[in-house]
């Protein structure tokens, strides 16, 4: 037992001090540096007139697609969970397709769908107003944060609120909205406030769709800003209002988490009875009918309009056979980006395996005590916003990693911890105890249990989880665009840098690219129902 | 490890107890599951663990396999102490069989390899565990559901290869959790004698945890009754059943009837026993007779029948197919009648009885 426990001891102190080199030395360096000339000077620094703006901004628009995706992915969760029959399947998988494209990307497909100039514009001459600007940040970042909270309430609603107690309402003499308003509603509680959580946080983050979208209306937020700040400035005035705003980030992801965290404690519900069954009359259909229009608009035609663009000769041309090309590949497949694809592809799929094995550690390790920092750490590395974390690891490791790929892979490491936590933990939590029992009392030693029982039986969480870092880190914008250096650019950088030269063709086909890249190896997961595990990605982009 | 032989007990050099719990205490400092309990299972003996929800029993049967430690006394298995406040034996190195409540079987492995699991980590080659697992599944009739997946079993199925995994280790003591509780009822009685039999074919000992009467009368050598994790009562089906040493043993063993009753000269084991100013003549009296309690009779259905010298009304009739189980309502209270067959009286109506034994309780023990 002795030799189990030192085993134990042994991998948390390892974890503790991976997480101390990536996300604690990090996060403390960039509150001393933001602390440096005291309090008033980080107040001022903040208090210019466009660090107050974009401060101010990020916090509405965070609010704004928080409360949009949420109820977004509320109603979409009713309708899969609870109405839909047949199309159940397709309708999941038609929630999650967003988590497939990088934001930005999306925001790329938005613009050539519904903007100036866009396929909607050239066919019937209407255009979506205000989509460069805050309306259009707000709704394609809520499309994109809308699978997340919708992967959070569904769970919710297939573990906690068990069909039974909606049934038991009904009997009571409860009609549909009277049994949503009194029974499953306040059921979802903790889900809907974990969900609003995660979504503010994604708002937050976003970086790519305001660069996108917010640069051409002047509209800027906190990530744009430190950006702006940081990749076009040289002052000591801007890296000075860069870490200002980083730490306004911190404070406010570590405030919003916190809260939520103690709010919720650790209730749980266990599953009894019936499985929720489909049929849900006039109402439902009305329901499924709109969930799947809302899938096709808001995912499905923004990306076959960037794939369009990206196979079709010139801007303005319509569509057709006759103007389709593959010369857009050609041009974007350039040297520079081929090394780009290569670099992300690596980036992506190392931070994934040391992921794992930092969490296979945490998991190994004690659970009380410092095993708790642990996962504390962990945490806060994936709230912590990326366009901060982005500077705090600068601080602390610019001096020997600057411009290299090492930094952006201590960045990813940092970031994607938790995912790969998170998803280890939860089938590892899953697995009955018993089953490890059975097998010491067949005469296993603790060794031969992880080997013969413990790993095979998690080996499809395990593959989940490392594909669900490498999606991640391939769509990776925010934090890889403040690292990068010469020769050190990722896939998602070199897409932003061609889309701020302005060539929308070779944007597109790059987009298309990147999204391929995630997309083809991660369709098949969706449709074998694996969509769980692609799930949590969303707060990463 | 081989498995055992019938009566290979005698062969034993010490020819001890198989297991052995000596002020066993469980659970943590400061909840405190089972409390100081002694205990010891003969070879080839079944000890039933007769206890309701929470009486300690799964407990109990962890710490004997190893799964959690002791905090205080010490657990013997043949002999050799592997529990006691500093040793702990890991499971993998005692000699135990489990089967689970929840069968526990493994999801990516085959029956026939979840049955070959513990001859593999004895050493056997996959070959020839899985030939021994395969003649072990056959003997327990599942033989052509070797390849199939837990998911592709029933729960009877399921439990079988449990019980077969069990088997396979050739352990010295088997350990139950309830293996047929999450069964219906049917499939219950045919596992519990398929348990019978295959664990007398072993010859090990065995501690059967239940909350089953029946099942724990009709498996064990000996039950023993578990209270909040104490000891209440140990001791043969019979005597359990006949001999309760309270009203909460009377009741956890079977059904049960109370009366006021007052008690004359007992002589012989028999006596004349009041029951609302009815006598009845040379009933068999066991339990506590000292003179001057007012004791109360504890009568199980089976020690009265309809006819007799004593009256009552029929309140209800429960016909169970073998017997039926009639209420009959007396100035004393309501007595309970299990007579063979189909019903004999209506509801209602005033019928005869008479009372063939009793066991008297004192009064302040309810």
């Amino acid at each position: 037992m002795a030799e189990v426990r030192g085993a134990r001891v042994a991998a948390t102190t390892l974890a503790l001090a991976a997480a101390a080199a990536v996300i604690g030395l990090p996060v403390l360096r960039l509150a001393a540096t933001a602390m440096e000339h005291g309090p008033t000077a980080l107040v001022g620094a903040l208090g210019g007139p466009l660090a107050a703006r974009a401060v101010a901004n990020s916090l509405w628009t965070a609010a704004a697609i928080a409360a949009l995706a949420v109820a977004a992915g509320t109603a979409a969760a009713l309708v899969t969970e609870r109405v839909a029959g047949g199309g159940r399947r397709w309708l999941r998988a038609g929630m999650l397709v967003p988590l497939l494209i990088p934001p930005f990307v999306l925001a790329l497909g938005w613009t050539r769908a519904f903007g100036p100039r866009g396929y909607l514009d050239q066919a019937v001459g209407v255009e979506l107003p205000g989509l460069y600007g805050p309306l259009g940040i707000v709704l394609v970042v809520a499309v994109a944060a809308a699978p997340v909270a919708y992967l959070i309430v569904a769970a919710a609603l297939a573990s906690r609120v068990e069909p039974d107690l909606e049934r038991a309402a009904r009997m009571s003499g409860a009609g549909r909205l009277t049994v949503l308003r009194t029974v499953t509603l306040p059921l979802l509680r903790p889900a809907l406030l974990g969900a609003t959580v995660v979504a503010f946080i994604f708002g937050l983050n976003a970086f790519g769709v305001p660069a996108v979208l917010g640069a051409p209306a002047a509209f800027g937020t906190i990530t744009t800003r430190l950006y702006q700040d940081l990749a076009f400035s040289a002052s000591d005035a801007a890296f000075e209002r860069a870490t200002a705003l980083a730490t306004s980030l911190v404070v406010v992801a570590v405030v919003v988490v916190g809260a939520a965290d103690a709010l919720l404690g650790g209730r749980r519900a266990a599953r009894t009875g019936l499985p929720a069954g489909g049929g849900g009359g006039q109402a439902g259909r009305l329901g499924v009918a709109i969930l799947a229009v809302a899938i096709v608009v808001v995912t499905a035609l923004p990306a076959l309009a960037l794939l369009a663009t990206a196979v079709t000769r010139a801007v303005g041309l319509p569509p057709v056979p006759a103007n389709w090309t593959l010369d857009n590949f050609g041009e974007a497949l350039d040297v520079r980006t081929v090394g780009a694809i290569g670099r992300s592809l690596l980036l992506s799929s190392a931070a994934a395996t040391i992921v794992l094995g930092l969490a296979a550690l945490v998991l190994a390790g004690v659970r009380r005590g410092p095993g708790r920092l642990a996962g504390t750490a962990v945490t806060l590395g994936f709230a912590v916003p990326g366009s901060a974390l982005a500077i705090a690891v600068l601080l602390a490791w610019g001096g020997v990693l600057r411009d290299t790929l090492a930094i952006i892979l201590v960045a990813y490491v940092a970031k994607f911890w938790a995912l790969g936590h998170r998803q280890l933990a939860g089938s590892v939590d899953a697995l009955p105890a018993d089953l490890v029992r059975a097998a010491r009392a067949s005469g296993a030693r603790p060794l031969v249990v992880l080997r013969t029982i413990t790993l095979p039986i998690l080996r499809p969480s395990i593959l989940a989880a490392w594909f669900l870092v490498v999606i991640s880190g391939l769509h990776e914008l925010t934090m890889s665009s403040l690292l990068y250096g010469p020769g050190t650019s990722t896939l998602a950088v070199a897409v932003i840098n061609v889309q701020q030269l302005g060539d929308p063709t070779v944007t597109a086909s790059l987009a298309v690219l990147l999204t391929a890249l995630v997309a083809l190896p991660a369709l098949p997961l969706l449709w074998l129902g694996r969509a769980r595990a692609i799930g949590s990605a969303g707060a990463a982009g | 490890m081989r498995i055992g032989r019938p009566g290979s007990q005698d062969r034993r050099p010490n020819g001890g107890p198989a297991i052995v719990c000596r002020a066993v205490r469980l659970g943590y400092e400061r909840n405190v599951v089972v409390h100081d309990l002694d205990l010891s299972v003969k070879p080839g003996e079944l000890v039933a663990l007769l206890g309701p929800s929470g009486s300690g029993k799964t407990t109990l049967l962890s710490a004997v396999a190893g799964f959690v430690p002791v905090l205080a006394g010490e657990i013997e298995i043949d002999g050799r102490v592997v529990s006691d406040a500093r040793r702990h034996v890991p499971p993998e190195a005692r000699s135990v069989g489990f089967v689970f409540q929840s069968h526990a079987l493994w999801p990516h492995l085959s029956a026939l390899d979840t049955v070959a699991y513990p001859l593999r980590r004895q050493g056997h080659s996959r070959d020839d565990a899985r030939a021994r697992a395969a003649v072990i599944l056959d003997r327990l009739g599942i033989g052509r559901l070797a390849a199939r997946r837990p998911s592709e079993l029933s729960g009877g199925e399921q439990q079988r290869v449990g019980l077969g995994r069990a088997l396979a280790r050739g352990a010295r003591v088997l350990l139950f959790d309830e293996p047929t509780a999450n069964l219906d009822a049917a499939l219950r009685t045919t596992l519990q004698e398929e348990i019978a039999e295959q664990r007398q074919r072993t010859g090990a000992a065995a501690l059967y945890a239940t909350h089953d009467t029946a099942e724990a009368l009709a498996l064990a050598d000996r039950v023993a009754l578990l209270r909040d994790g104490r000891l209440v009562q140990i001791g043969s089906p019979t005597e359990v059943y006949d001999r309760p040493v309270d009203l909460w043993a009377a009741r956890l063993t079977g059904p049960a009837s109370l009366l006021e009753v007052s008690v004359g000269d007992v002589g012989d084991g028999r006596a004349a026993v009041a029951i609302a100013g009815q006598i009845a003549p040379g009933v068999a009296i066991e339990g506590s007779t000292e003179a001057g309690s007012s004791p109360q009779a504890l009568i199980r259905p089976d020690w009265a029948r309809l006819g007799g010298e004593l009256t009552g009304r029929v309140e209800s009739i429960a016909y169970r197919g073998t017997h039926t189980d009639y209420r009959v309502s007396t100035a004393a209270g309501i007595v309970g009648i299990r007579e063979g067959g189909a019903p004999r009286v209506e509801p209602g109506a005033t019928t005869g009885w008479c009372l063939e034994r009793a066991w008297l309780v004192r009064a302040e023990r309810a």
